[in-house]
């Protein structure tokens, strides 16, 4: 029966076309608005790195002397001084310090000028801790992340424009300003949506880091971090390179990675421990909780890396889905009730009401179907139109094998949710009534 | 009149009623904030800089190696581009007005007072007035005699003038009306340096273009930045010579030296368009939402509408036979849906006024002023009015001879 009643819900789409059209436009634009917007909230919202997001901590430490600084303070929040320090106490499995940095890149050949890259200064445990695809050669060594030796891990399409291939970068040296690095390794394109490692100064959605250099050799060679350097914490700020590493400036990310979930309130003791030892010399004048850690997820929630723009456009497109909706309960009712004497015949010749009630529900879901096709390829368009007018959304306005079945799903059980009462009412037609007017 | 009648047969088929009111409510409550929102944004984005936008362009030089002379090579620069034909002034700047990124220095009108006024801190060894065409109200511009060189690597931070916007010369002294010869302390890395005002602007956007007023809080330091980095900005004579001056200010700067890079050369209407991009883009994607609404709540009430007259020809044939005018039915279906479209639009104005608060939990988002309300329920009034007429000039098409007929 379902298969009977399916072919004549699609053949009942070609009666009165004008209802049809208006009603599949109606859905598939509601839709769409509704997809595009949650497709953009999805990508922007969702786990750069589900697996160990919840061992992976980002450090605060608030070295001012009156608590907590705001959000848009936050984001570079360790002094050097302190990541030097904590690096050697090695908590946990992993922890790598970080900060920006915008070297050029010369590559002595006459066909390409120099160019600027963007790029980080890390610890080794780095590509280990976030898990960066290599596409050859690896990290560097424990010695060189000690010697600050100059090597640097390049992405793959900057080992393509300078050396021709992943390959063939391995080896090879790499000069950044005027000092040659060599290539340890080359990442395959690694570019986590949003950029939780290091939100300075960046879009948090825009393009990923093309090298990776030592924080040693970065120091030593007095690269200017790229990202914001906070410095509100007070206490004096020498002249020079020298002054900025012994400041009480924050300019560096420190990120420690625990072996467990659970191990995370031992991680913020060592770090009060750390805060204790160095009050000794003077240092984090508030007397109050100045540590924190967070997990990956809390750090994008609390430096608001979804902007309540991307809320707000959701919220009112599925207020705009909701009148869609409205609208089509309407047209339906208008397409059924036409109908009355069909039902009329059919109900005096012996059919249920529940085998009616089936038959116009499923009629709604074929809308629903159509509508869905339709409202896909509006999304698809909507997001286009939306990656083309703003260069921050070109990365998350971007359609996933999830978004694109939940599309369908919305579309489908929204014409049914709409198809309830016309059904409903299809169903109570009395016959009596309608064969007598004939 | 006819309103009870209407009304009693309103409450027979309620149904179609309640869901175009429905419809109409919601439709009220999401273009109200909508529009709101829209307003907001716009306006955000088109708020003046000060700055003469349409002739004024920079250009950004990034050095790919140490450059020693740093101070020789901003000279010979500034130099270079004031000579491109076309070109009026040009400067040195430590930041772009909308630029996104640059300098904010505390100013306090006390020594060591740390509540102090966070304003965006230009420097530049050249006339920002006279390259921007900034309007001095007050004051005068800097003497030749007033500058200084800054080299962050070997030295502390010097002044002794400063020229401040109208805005941060109210945040430091909001009862006075005068305030140059005025004694300010800005706080550097090195300590409170006391700077004397010579000169008030009217308005100068700082580099981060905040959504608050503090957007045009700042102040200009007489200073040379010996910094690796150059941004220039540059005015010129008029509107239409722009892209032929850029290209030649670009290609002279480029002769120059070969060991720096270009990193930007962009007007500053074009910085103003990438500075508000995500806001237009919100008000572009609302004001679709609107036009979305507005059609769909219209076919909505088109649809049913024309199901009604379809349904009552033969009420409508046996009213004309009883004598009913055409202008009779033709106000019968007005009135029924103005009646419904009023529903409607009482119930969106609760509900408007509830998905604000909603709104104004969830983002920061100010509260829905009234008119916003008022002006959406006159047009959510008027379409429907419009949209009914059309079906409605059907029903009173439909003639007498209707009521004999049997089905």
């Amino acid at each position: 029966m379902f298969a009977y009643y399916l072919r004549l819900g699609v053949s009942n789409l070609r009666r009165n076309p004008a209802l049809t059209a208006l009603m599949l436009l109606t859905l598939g634009v509601g839709v769409a608005a509704s997809m595009a917007t949650l497709t953009v909230l999805h990508v922007m919202s969702g786990d750069p790195i589900p697996h160990k997001s919840e061992r992976l901590f980002s450090v605060v430490l608030d070295n001012g002397p009156d608590g907590e600084r705001g959000p848009s303070q936050q984001q570079n929040l360790v002094p050097y001084r302190d990541v030097r320090e904590l690096k050697d106490g090695a908590f946990g499995l992993r922890q790598t310090g970080l900060y920006g940095i915008a070297p050029a890149i010369d590559s002595g050949r006459d066909d390409l000028p120099p160019f600027f890259a963007a790029g980080s200064a890390v610890h080794r445990d780095f590509f280990a801790m976030f898990e960066t695809p290599f596409a050859a050669g690896g990290a560097w060594t424990d010695e060189a992340d000690r010697d600050g030796a100059r090597v640097v891990v390049i992405e793959r399409r900057v080992a393509e424009r300078v050396f021709g291939s992943a390959a063939a970068a391995v080896g090879e040296d790499l000069v950044l300003g005027e000092t040659p690095f060599q290539v340890t390794g080359v990442l395959d394109g690694w570019s986590p949506l949003p950029r939780f490692y290091r939100l300075s100064g960046q879009d948090p959605f825009g393009d990923s880091d093309d090298v990776f250099i030592p924080i040693a050799a970065a120091v030593d060679m007095q690269m200017d971090p790229s990202g914001s350097i906070n410095c509100s914490a007070g206490g004096a700020l020498e002249p020079g390179f020298d002054g900025l590493l012994r400041s009480e400036c924050s300019w560096l990310n420190y990120w420690i990675e625990t072996a467990t979930v659970a191990e995370a309130d031992a991680l913020r003791d060592h770090l009060r421990a750390h805060v204790e030892e160095q009050r000794r010399s003077g240092r984090f004048p508030y007397q109050g909780e100045v540590v924190s850690a967070r997990n990956v997820m809390q750090w994008l929630d609390f430096l608001q890396v979804v902007g309540s723009d991307v809320r707000l456009q959701t919220w009112l497109a599925f207020g705009f889905l909701l009148v869609c909706l409205v609208n089509i309960i309407g047209l339906l009712l208008a397409k059924f009730t036409a109908r009355s004497s069909e039902i009329g015949v059919r109900r005096a010749l012996g059919a249920p009401r529940i085998e009616l009630f089936k038959q116009y529900l499923i009629e709604a879901g074929v809308v629903g179907f159509a509508g869905g096709a339709l409202g896909l390829l509006l999304t698809v368009s909507a997001l286009w139109l939306m990656a083309s007018q703003s260069p921050n959304l070109e990365k998350v306005a971007r359609m996933d094998g999830t978004m694109l079945g939940a599309t369908l799903a919305l579309s489908i059980g929204a014409a049914l949710l709409a198809g309830l009462l016309p059904t409903w009412r299809a169903s109570q037609v009395r016959p009596a009534a309608q064969l007598k007017s004939q | 009149m006819e309103i009870r009648p209407i009304l009693s047969a309103l409450l027979r088929s309620r149904t179609g009623a309640i869901l175009i009111a429905a419809q109409v409510a919601l439709t009220l409550a999401i273009v109200s904030n909508a529009l709101f929102v829209v307003n907001d944004r716009l306006a955000l984005s088109a708020r003046p800089s000060g700055v003469d936008e349409s002739v004024v362009f920079h250009i950004d030089l990034s050095p790919t190696r140490d450059i020693d002379d740093v101070a020789a090579m901003q000279r010979l620069d500034v130099d270079t581009l004031r000579a491109v034909p076309g070109v009026v002034d040009a400067a040195w700047s430590n930041q772009v007005p909308m630029g996104m990124s640059g300098w904010g220095l505390g100013l306090s009108h006390k020594e060591e007072d740390e509540s102090l006024v966070l304003a965006a801190a230009w420097a530049s060894p050249d006339s920002l007035v006279n390259t921007l065409g900034l309007t001095l109200v007050e004051g005068r511009d800097f003497l030749p005699s007033e500058y200084h060189e800054f080299d962050m690597r070997r030295g502390a931070m010097h002044a002794e003038s400063i020229i401040v916007t109208r805005r941060t010369a109210t945040q430091l002294f909001p009862d006075e009306t005068s305030v140059v010869g005025r004694s300010v302390f800005m706080r550097t890395p090195a300590g409170f340096l006391p700077v004397s005002i010579v000169g008030v602007v009217e308005r100068l956007k700082s580099p981060f273009a905040q959504a608050s007023d503090n957007a045009w809080s700042g102040y200009i330091l007489p200073i040379r930045f010996l910094g690796q980095g150059t941004t220039y900005l540059v005015r010129v004579d008029r509107p239409d010579a722009m892209p032929a001056v850029q290209r030649d200010a670009e290609a002279a700067l480029l002769g120059l030296r070969r060991d720096r890079v270009l990193a930007n050369n962009r007007t500053l209407s074009q910085v103003r368009d990438v500075r508000y991009a995500p806001q237009r883009s919100v008000a572009g994607m609302l004001i679709a939402v609107t036009i979305g609404l507005l059609l769909i709540t219209g076919s909505g009430v088109v649809g049913m509408a024309s199901l009604w007259v379809a349904q009552r020809r033969k009420q409508i044939g046996t009213r004309r036979a009883l004598g009913a005018t055409r202008a009779a039915i033709l106000r019968y279906f007005l009135t029924e849906n103005a009646l419904i479209t009023s529903a409607g639009i009482v119930l969106g104005l609760i509900l408007g006024i509830v998905l604000n608060n909603v709104l104004v939990g969830q983002i920061e988002m100010p509260r829905l002023p009234l008119t916003y309300l008022a002006g959406s329920a006159a047009v959510l009034w008027l379409l429907g009015l419009v949209a009914v007429l059309g079906p409605a000039w059907r029903a009173a098409a439909v003639p007498p001879a209707v009521a004999t007929r049997a089905a």
